[in-house]
């Protein structure tokens, strides 16, 4: 326990990053806003703090996958808008549902495809898919509005002796995901790639029997997947499809990884690190509404707050 | 590629072929919009965005990007335009705007090049920042009204020649004579190519890098100046989505991360190409959903085809 306490510290010897930073900085925020406020801490608004991380934690999770073999994902915010748009269409739940999964991980098949295959830079791959994923969703819903299946906002909505369903959806991604990380060759080869990339040896993973091209292609695939669920969930809570819900949702999830410890070179990073980078995001997101700070100032500040921590971390290379 | 003409067609930057296309496109379906005077208004419109791209070739041949010069211009115009200096003068707005866009500049290059922070994430957080500041200030309703003198400026005319196209092309051939005539043209060649050789070559790559990023921010002020021109209002939108644009302009003209073989006159012609196309678009009555998709598809194909050339050669 001490010894795990201490990796969260230390810069050496950990593949986790600096999660212990975060950790602290969670416990610093929740005790000031705690003490700083009134509602803070009533059961209201700690059900609302959940239900707003949730899509960012469950997005985050899914950038988090790519940021581990050194790439990026711009579409993740245009990945969400699609999403609800496909379902608030005229259709049964029975056929919206897995078409927004199927349609999702077809394009992370195609970023990834196109990054690895294509030698196209993961930021400019990403960055077009953007584009005409908004375009398409535009067509679809050009304004928000349309009909969710009943269902999707039942299971967001409600909740199960007391525990609101947004906590089951983070804690479902959250078990997803360390089995993924932690539990599979998949998980590991992620790691040993990005290892590989940060430190400048792009065939190391590949010496090794990795099969580098298939993993960072489903490492693409998954980012899309996860994304498809955050856009699942924020359908179910704004119940309709909306073009602009996914907005600067892509830099919202890096900031969370970055805040979280993972180096964005790849390689070194944890899933409790961006737990914790995604509370963080939530925790001052509520705590600026509470404190009546701007909209505008607020985006201001997080851009800020991104700023500041990727300054801390220090490649080797320069560059994109 | 068997045939050593098939190679030498498919180095020739895309920017060429799809100006051409849509040349053609144009004169098929409406020969009477090729005369120079509709083709001048047309031209005009994506001046600022010529420039902008004369800042992103620049970044981009040093393995960098510039995505902050949407903050940029959405700062300067709302200075310009919020009557916040009213008793300024067009000189000072000039070197206001010089100002802000050499400390943005700054800023950025310090943390590409020394603190060694991804240049994407760096550039989009100082725009978003920026965005934020601006929208903040201005509580997100329209500034106020552009000066008249900068709108006298920008609707000067020489025959059908607009001054607006004329500073553009002075600007690129100066930007193109800084890349083959003076030793700094060198250092961003020799970064671009390898950063790690040219360090040993005794180049000062961090410099270099810097460098490249102020002039970028100089750049942006410049172009937020020319589009401050081009509108009669103030806005909390205006430029925001010109700097994705100067990287497809860019790609299209034959210069991706670190290699420059469409030089300047490539993306000069990639920027003409998104002018046509502009043009194209809004006769075959495609709204603006569809130019999303088809600049994501330009950006996408053009990187395709660089990348597939990068593995063969």
């Amino acid at each position: 326990m001490i010894a795990l306490l201490r990796s969260g510290f230390s810069t050496r010897r950990s593949r986790h990053g600096l999660w212990g930073v975060p950790l602290v900085i969670v416990v610093a925020l929740v005790a000031l806003l705690s003490v700083g406020t009134d509602q803070f801490a009533s059961r209201e608004n700690l059900f609302n703090l959940v239900a707003q991380a949730t899509p960012l934690l469950i997005a985050a999770i899914g950038q988090l996958f790519v940021i581990l073999v050194g790439g990026l994902d711009l579409s993740v915010g245009s990945v969400i808008s699609f999403s609800t748009a496909i379902l608030s269409l005229d259709g049964p739940a029975i056929l919206l549902i897995p078409a927004v999964f199927v349609l999702a991980g077809l394009v992370g098949l195609i970023n990834g495809l196109v990054i690895t295959r294509l030698n196209v830079h993961p930021i400019i791959a990403t960055l077009a898919m953007q584009y005409v994923l908004l375009g398409i969703t535009r067509i679809l819903r050009p304004v928000s509005g349309g009909e969710v299946p009943g269902v999707v906002i039942s299971v967001v909505q409600g909740s199960f002796l007391g525990v609101p369903f947004p906590i089951l959806w983070s804690l479902l991604a959250i078990g997803l995901a360390a089995k993924v990380l932690y539990g599979s060759r998949f998980g590991l080869h992620l790691f040993g790639i990005g290892g590989g990339v940060a430190a400048g040896m792009e065939d190391a993973a590949r010496t090794y029997g990795i099969r580098v091209e298939r993993n960072i292609v489903l490492a693409y695939v998954g980012c899309s997947l996860f994304a498809a669920l955050a856009g699942v969930f924020l359908a179910g809570r704004i119940v309709s499809g909306d073009p602009n819900v996914g907005l600067l949702f892509e830099l919202d999830t890096i900031t969370a990884v970055a805040i979280g410890g993972t180096q964005l070179s790849g390689g070194i990073g944890s899933l409790h690190g961006t737990v914790l980078g995604a509370v963080i995001m939530a925790l001052l997101a509520n705590g600026m509404n509470l404190a009546n700070v701007s909209p505008y100032v607020q985006t201001a500040i997080k851009g800020g707050l991104l700023l500041a921590i990727v300054g801390l971390q220090s490649r080797k290379k320069m560059g994109l | 590629m068997a045939s050593p003409l098939l190679r030498r067609l498919a180095a020739v930057p895309p920017a060429y072929y799809v100006f051409g296309l849509l040349l053609l496109t144009l004169w098929i379906a409406r020969p009477n919009m090729l005369n120079p005077n509709v083709l001048g208004i047309f031209i005009r419109q994506v001046v600022p965005l010529g420039i902008l791209v004369l800042a992103q070739l620049l970044v981009m041949r040093v393995r960098s990007i510039d995505l902050s010069g949407g903050g940029i211009i959405l700062l300067i115009n709302y200075f310009i335009t919020s009557r916040t200096f009213p008793e300024a003068s067009g000189l000072t707005f000039f070197l206001m705007a010089l100002a802000i866009g050499g400390a943005v500049g700054l800023l950025n290059g310090y943390m590409i090049a020394k603190r060694r922070v991804s240049a994407v994430i760096v550039t989009l957080a100082v725009s978003i920042i920026l965005v934020g500041l601006v929208q903040f200030l201005s509580s997100g309703k329209p500034p106020g009204d552009v000066p008249k003198y900068m709108n006298e400026i920008f609707d000067i005319k020489y025959g059908p020649m607009p001054l607006p196209v004329l500073f553009w092309l002075g600007c690129t051939a100066a930007m193109w004579l800084l890349m083959q005539q003076s030793v700094y043209g060198r250092y961003v060649e020799a970064v671009g190519e390898s950063a790690e050789a040219a360090a040993f070559s005794g180049v000062p790559v961090e410099r270099t890098v810097v460098m490249a990023h102020v002039l970028a921010g100089l750049i942006a002020a410049v172009a937020a100046l020319v589009q401050t021109g081009s509108i009669a209002v103030g806005s909390v939108r205006v430029g925001l989505d010109l700097p994705i644009l100067a990287v497809a302009a860019t790609i299209l003209g034959g210069v991706v991360f670190g290699r420059g073989e469409g030089g300047v006159w490539g993306p000069f012609f990639g920027v003409l190409s998104f002018a046509l196309l502009f043009v194209v678009m809004t006769v075959f009555g495609i709204d603006d959903a569809g130019k999303l998709i088809a600049q994501g598809l330009i950006i996408l194909m053009a990187a395709m085809l660089y990348g597939w050339l990068g593995k063969r050669g």
